[in-house]
C-alpha cells in the first residue's frame, strides 16, 4: 500500500499525468511484475478504506490538513481499484471459468469513482491521462465479459414472456460493451462540458475519449451514434483549442475515424481530406496505423482521382500488398476477369473492412482502361490523328474478351458480335451501350453514344480524362 | 464448517452475554449487538465470529478479552461502514491473527492519526500476516463459491432463474434450450420490463375485475414474468390488444387451436383479402405463441406468412417487425425459408440505400447461401446497381423470385429515373422510345410513354415516321433533377 502511495505523491509532486495514471493500470509495469499481487495482499476488505487514507496521509511530504479532499477521493478510487484487482486477479489464476464478467464490474466502479472525482472538481486537468487509463481499459474488459458470456451461451436472446408481443428480443451479444459505452460517454460529456479556463481544462481530454467511443461505437456496430459526438464537438468548436494544439496521437486518430466515417457515409471528398492528413500526421513507426490508415485512404483516391496505389506504396505494408496488389494489377491492366476473380476472392476481407462496396465501383475503371486500349489500338488517318468514331460491336468484342480472361493485348481477334460468345454479361450490344453510357455519364469517357448507326463517337480531345488522352 | 457450526455459535452466545449484560435480551451472536439490538447478521458474519470462538483458531499468547473487543471494533466499525455485504469475511483475517499482527510490528507513528477514531489497531493493520495469506489461498476456490452466492442484492440473472421453476411444468421436451434462453433476457430489458409494467399498474386493476369469471391470480406484476402458460381458449378468432397485464390462459388459444387459427387464416385472406382484419389475427396469433414460448417451425411460419402478406400490401412496418423475428427464429435453426428472407433483407437494403446494414448482409452470407437462386438474384441486382448496369438490373427486375418484386416495386422508379438520366447524357441526338421499353423493364411502349410524362417529360417527346422519339439531349437536366428527388432519403419505419 505504502508504495502505490508513494507512487502517488511522486507523481503529484512531478505534476505528471501519465505517472499518476501508471498508479491505477490494471496491468502490472514489466519493472515489478508483481505489483498487482502486492497490492492486494497487502491489505484486506475490512481495513482497505483506512489504510488508504492512513498510508496516503503518511507518505505525504507536507502536512496534509484533513479532510482533504483529495485524499478522500484517491481513497475512493484506490479502494475501488483494489476490489478490481482482486477481481483481475481471481480471473487470471483460476482454471477453470474467468469471471471477466466481475472484473468488468469491478472496474466499472473504479470509472465511477474517477468520473466522481472529476464531477464534484477534485481531480485537475492535468490528470486527465488517469480518466485515459480508466476508460480504456474499462473498454478491453467489457469486450472480454461480452466475448466469455458469448461462448458459454447460446447467440440471440429471447424474450421469455414479460409483456412483449413477439418472440426474440434485442440481440444482446455486446451487453458489457454497451453497458462500457454509457460510461465513456458520461466521460465525453465530463471534457466537453467543463467551463474552466482553457489552460485547466479537461477540454484537452476531449479527442481521447471521443477516440475511445468511436473505438467502441465501431466494436458495436453502431457507427451511426459517432454522428451525435462529432455533432456536439462542432457545436462547442468554438470554445475550444485548435486542433493542431493538441496531441498529434490524438488528432491522428481522431481524424482517422472521422475519414472512416466519412469513407461508409460515401463522403469520398470529405474522407480523403481526412484521411490523407491523417496519414501524413501519423508516425512513420507506426505501421499498423499507418495500415489502417491506407485500408480506407486507398479506394477512397480510386474513386475519387482514379489513382492506384504504387508497389513502392505498398511495398513496407505486406499485408495491404495481400489486401490490393490483385485488384490493383487487374484494374492497371484493364482485365475484367482478373478484376472480378480478385474481388470474389477477397470478398471475405473486403466485406469485414467495409470497403468492400467501395473497391467493386473499381470495375468502372477498370472497364474503363480497357475501352482506352480498343481506342488506342484504333488506326490513325493520314494526318496521325486517331479514329475516334468505334463500333459498339468492337467494344462489345474487348468486354468479352476480357470477360473470357483473354488479355486486352491481343486485339487483333476479330470476334463475331452476333455470336452468343462466352454468354457471360457481354452477351448483347444492348448491354455495353449500357456500360459505355455509364463511361459518359461518370465522365470517365468523353463522346456521345448514336444507337441508330450503331458507334461511340468519342471527343476529339480528352475522349479518356485524366489519362492523358 | 456448518457441522461444528451448531456447537460454536452456542458458546459465541454465552460468551457475549457476559460482558454486555444489555444485549443479553438479544438472542443474535453479534458482539456490538448491543444498541442495534434487533439486527438480522449477514449469514458470513456470524460464521466470522465462530470462526473467531473456534477452539481451533485460538492463540494462547492472546486473551480472550482482547480477541473480543478486536472483533466487536471490526464488526462495528464495518456495521457503521455500510461495507458489511461488501467485505469477504471468509477471507477476512481473524481478530486474534491481526492482533498477532500488530504485536509483530513497531508502532509505525507515536499517536493515533486525528482521523483515527480510536479504530487505530484497524488502521495499522499494514501488512497481513504470512499465514493468512497461505490459509487465504488455499481456500481461494471454495471462497469464490460463497461470495458468488452470497446474499446481496439478487443479481438479474437470479431473477430470470426464479422462471425456470414454471419452465418446467411445459411439456416441450424438444425445447430444453429454451431454459438457457430464458435465464439469459438481459437486465436492462429486465429493467425496461418492470417499468412498464409499473406503468401500467393502475389502470389493470381495473381492467381485471371486469372480468369476475378470471381465475388466475395473475394481477401481481411479479407474476408476469413466471415463465409461459398454457391457454385454454377455443376461439380461433382473437382480436389483438398489447398486453398490459400478465395474459389471462382463458383468453389464450394453445399451439393446437392456433395451427387451426392459420389455416382458417390463410383460408379467409385468399377470398377475403381483408388486409386490416388479417393483420390484426395474425398479431393476437404471434402474440399467443409468444405467451406460451412456442419456437417451432409452426412459429417461423406463422412469421413469414405474415411477413409475406405485409409485403404484399406494402405495409414495411408490420414486414420489419417480422423480418427481425425471422432472423433470430433463423439462427435456431428451426426450419422455414431463410433464404427467401435473406434475399428480401438484401433487396431492402437496396430500398433503403443502407450500406452499413448492406455491408453486414454480405459478411453473414455463407457460400452455399450465395449460390441459392433467390439470393443470388437478390445479390446480382445489387452489383448491377452499384455498377450503373441498367440493362442488367431491369432483366433481374422482369424475373424475380418469390415474392421480391413487390420490394424491387419500391425502388425500381427511381432507378428508371436514373437509367433515363444516365441515357439522356451519353445518347445523341435521340433515342425511340421502344428501347427505354426494353431497357427499363417496362411492359409496354404506353407504359413507358406514360411514366415519362407523370415526370412532366411529354414535351420531349415527340413522333416521327410513326415512331416515338425521345429528345435525349434537351431532356437531360431535366430527369436529373427528378432523379436527384428520386433518391433523396427514403422513409423508413420499423427498421430492422
Amino acid at each position: 500500500m505504502e508504495v502505490l502511495c508513494r507512487e502517488f505523491w511522486h507523481a503529484n509532486q512531478e505534476g505528471s499525468g501519465s505517472l499518476l495514471a501508471a498508479t491505477i493500470s490494471p496491468i502490472a509495469p514489466p519493472s515489478y511484475l508483481n505489483r498487482l499481487d502486492a497490492i492486494y495482499h497487502d491489505t484486506n476488505a475490512a481495513s482497505i478504506s483506512k489504510d488508504i487514507s492512513y498510508s496516503l496521509t503518511k507518505t505525504a511530504h507536507a502536512a496534509i490538513q484533513y479532510p482533504n479532499p483529495e485524499i478522500t477521493s484517491w481513497t475512493e478510487i484506490y479502494s475501488a481499484y483494489w476490489y478490481a484487482i482482486g477481481a483481475i486477479l481471481a480471473a487470471e489464476h483460476t482454471t477453470t471459468r474467468p469471471d471477466w464478467t466481475k472484473v468488468y464490474e469491478a472496474w466499472k466502479d473504479v470509472a465511477n469513482t474517477v468520473i466522481k472525482g472529476y464531477s464534484s472538481g477534485v481531480l485537475e486537468a492535468w490528470t486527465l491521462p488517469v480518466l485515459y487509463t480508466v476508460g480504456k481499459h474499462l473498454r478491453s474488459f467489457a469486450i472480454k465479459a461480452d466475448e466469455h458470456a458469448r461462448a458459454s451461451g447460446t447467440d440471440a436472446s429471447f424474450n421469455a414472456g414479460g409483456l412483449q408481443d413477439d418472440i426474440a428480443g434485442d440481440f444482446g451479444k455486446n451487453e458489457k460493451l454497451e453497458d462500457a459505452a454509457r460510461v465513456i460517454n458520461r466521460m465525453f460529456t465530463l471534457c466537453i462540458s467543463d467551463r474552466a479556463p482553457l489552460e485547466e481544462s479537461r477540454k484537452w481530454g476531449l479527442y481521447y475519449i471521443t477516440n475511445l467511443l468511436f473505438k467502441t461505437y465501431f466494436k458495436l456496430n453502431s457507427i451511426g451514434l459517432s454522428k451525435n459526438i462529432l455533432r456536439a464537438l462542432s457545436a462547442s468548436r468554438t470554445d475550444m483549442p485548435t486542433l493542431d494544439s493538441f496531441p498529434r496521437s490524438h488528432i491522428v486518430t481522431f481524424k482517422y475515424y472521422v475519414g472512416v466515417i466519412q469513407f461508409l457515409e460515401e463522403d469520398y471528398a470529405q474522407a480523403e481530406e481526412n484521411l490523407t492528413s491523417a496519414w501524413h500526421m501519423c508516425h512513420r513507426s507506426a505501421t499498423r496505423n499507418i495500415e489502417l490508415i491506407l485500408t480506407y485512404l486507398i479506394p477512397t483516391l480510386l474513386l475519387t482521382r482514379q489513382q492506384l496505389p504504387s508497389p513502392r506504396l505498398l511495398s513496407p505494408y505486406p499485408r495491404l500488398g495481400a489486401l490490393f496488389a490483385p485488384l490493383t494489377l487487374a484494374i492497371r491492366i484493364g482485365s475484367l476477369s482478373a478484376f472480378d476473380t480478385a474481388l470474389a476472392e477477397g470478398e471475405h476481407e473486403f466485406v469485414k473492412r467495409r470497403i468492400y462496396l467501395t473497391l467493386e465501383r473499381g470495375r468502372d475503371i477498370c472497364l474503363r482502361n480497357l475501352l482506352r486500349q480498343v481506342y488506342l489500338a484504333g488506326d490513325l488517318d493520314e494526318e496521325g490523328k486517331r479514329n475516334t468514331r468505334i463500333y459498339v460491336k468492337d467494344f462489345a468484342a474487348a468486354i468479352r474478351l476480357g470477360e473470357a480472361g483473354g488479355s486486352a493485348g491481343n486485339m487483333d481477334v476479330e470476334m463475331d458480335d452476333s455470336g452468343s460468345g462466352s454468354g457471360s454479361a457481354g452477351e448483347n450490344n444492348d448491354e455495353v451501350e449500357c456500360l459505355v453510357a455509364n463511361m459518359i455519364y461518370k465522365n470517365l469517357m468523353k463522346g456521345y453514344i448514336s444507337r441508330e448507326r450503331g458507334i461511340v463517337v468519342l471527343s476529339k480531345t480528352g475522349a479518356f480524362p485524366g489519362t492523358g488522352i | 464448517m456448518s457441522s461444528h457450526g451448531a456447537f460454536t455459535s452456542v458458546s459465541a452466545r454465552r460468551t457475549f452475554a457476559r460482558p454486555i449484560p444489555a444485549s443479553s435480551s438479544t438472542p443474535s451472536p453479534p458482539p456490538s449487538a448491543a444498541e442495534k439490538a434487533k439486527r438480522d447478521w449477514p449469514e458470513s458474519v456470524r460464521h466470522y465470529v465462530q470462526r473467531a470462538f473456534a477452539a481451533e483458531n485460538t492463540i494462547a499468547s492472546i486473551p480472550r478479552q482482547e480477541m473480543e473487543i478486536k472483533l466487536k471494533k471490526i464488526i462495528s466499525n464495518s456495521a457503521e461502514n455500510n461495507t458489511l455485504g461488501t467485505i469477504d469475511w471468509v477471507k477476512l483475517p481473524l481478530p486474534q491473527q491481526m492482533i498477532l499482527e500488530e504485536r509483530a510490528r513497531p508502532p509505525l507513528i507515536s499517536a493515533n492519526p486525528p482521523w483515527g477514531n480510536g479504530l487505530a489497531p484497524l488502521s495499522l493493520q499494514e501488512t497481513n500476516v504470512k499465514s493468512t495469506d497461505t490459509s487465504s489461498k488455499k481456500r481461494k476456490s471454495s471462497e469464490m463459491d460463497i461470495s458468488q452466492n452470497g446474499q446481496e442484492k439478487i443479481p438479474p440473472w437470479r431473477m430470470a432463474s426464479v422462471r425456470n421453476v414454471f419452465e418446467d411444468r411445459v411439456t416441450h421436451p424438444d425445447k430444453r434450450q429454451r431454459n438457457d434462453v430464458a435465464a439469459k433476457v438481459s437486465s436492462k430489458s429486465h429493467h425496461n420490463l418492470a417499468n412498464r409494467k409499473k406503468r401500467f399498474e393502475d389502470g389493470q386493476s381495473g381492467y381485471l375485475s371486469q372480468q369476475p369469471f378470471s381465475p388466475s391470480k395473475a394481477s401481481t406484476p411479479q407474476d408476469v414474468d413466471q415463465g409461459p402458460i398454457i391457454g385454454r381458449s377455443q376461439d380461433l378468432e382473437k382480436r389483438y390488444f398489447r398486453l398490459t397485464s400478465a395474459p389471462n390462459p382463458d383468453t389464450v388459444r394453445p399451439l393446437l387451436v392456433l395451427e387451426k387459427t392459420l389455416d382458417l387464416l390463410k383460408r379467409k385472406w385468399k377470398k377475403e383479402n381483408n388486409y386490416s382484419y388479417i393483420c390484426d389475427q395474425f398479431k393476437s396469433l404471434r402474440q399467443d405463441l409468444t405467451v406460451q414460448h412456442i419456437k417451432t417451425e409452426f412459429t417461423v411460419s406463422v412469421y413469414e406468412i405474415h411477413a409475406r402478406i405485409a409485403l404484399e400490401k406494402g405495409d414495411l412496418g408490420e414486414y420489419n417487425q417480422c423480418q427481425t423475428q425471422l432472423r433470430a427464429l433463423y439462427s435456431q435453426h428451426l426450419g422455414g425459408h431463410p433464404e427467401e428472407f435473406k434475399a428480401y433483407r438484401i433487396l431492402y437494403f437496396i430500398h433503403t440505400s443502407n450500406r452499413t446494414d448492406m455491408n453486414d448482409v454480405l459478411a453473414d452470407l455463407t457460400p452455399t447461401e450465395k449460390r441459392d437462386p433467390a439470393v443470388k438474384h437478390a445479390l446480382d441486382a445489387r452489383s448491377a446497381l452499384a455498377l450503373g448496369n441498367y440493362h442488367r438490373f431491369f432483366q433481374l427486375y422482369l424475373d424475380t423470385p418469390n415474392m421480391g418484386a413487390y420490394l424491387m416495386d419500391m425502388f425500381v422508379a427511381r432507378e428508371r429515373l436514373n437509367a433515363l438520366s444516365n441515357i439522356c447524357i451519353s445518347y445523341k441526338p435521340d433515342v425511340k422510345l421502344r428501347f427505354f421499353t426494353e431497357e427499363l423493364g417496362f411492359e409496354s411502349d404506353d407504359e413507358s410513354a406514360r411514366f415519362i410524362c407523370d415526370h412532366g417529360g411529354q414535351s420531349f417527346l415527340e413522333e416521327r415516321d410513326g415512331e416515338v422519339r425521345l429528345l435525349t439531349g434537351k431532356a437531360l437536366r431535366f430527369f436529373e433533377t427528378a432523379r436527384n428527388v428520386a433518391f433523396k432519403k427514403v422513409d423508413i419505419k420499423g427498421q430492422i
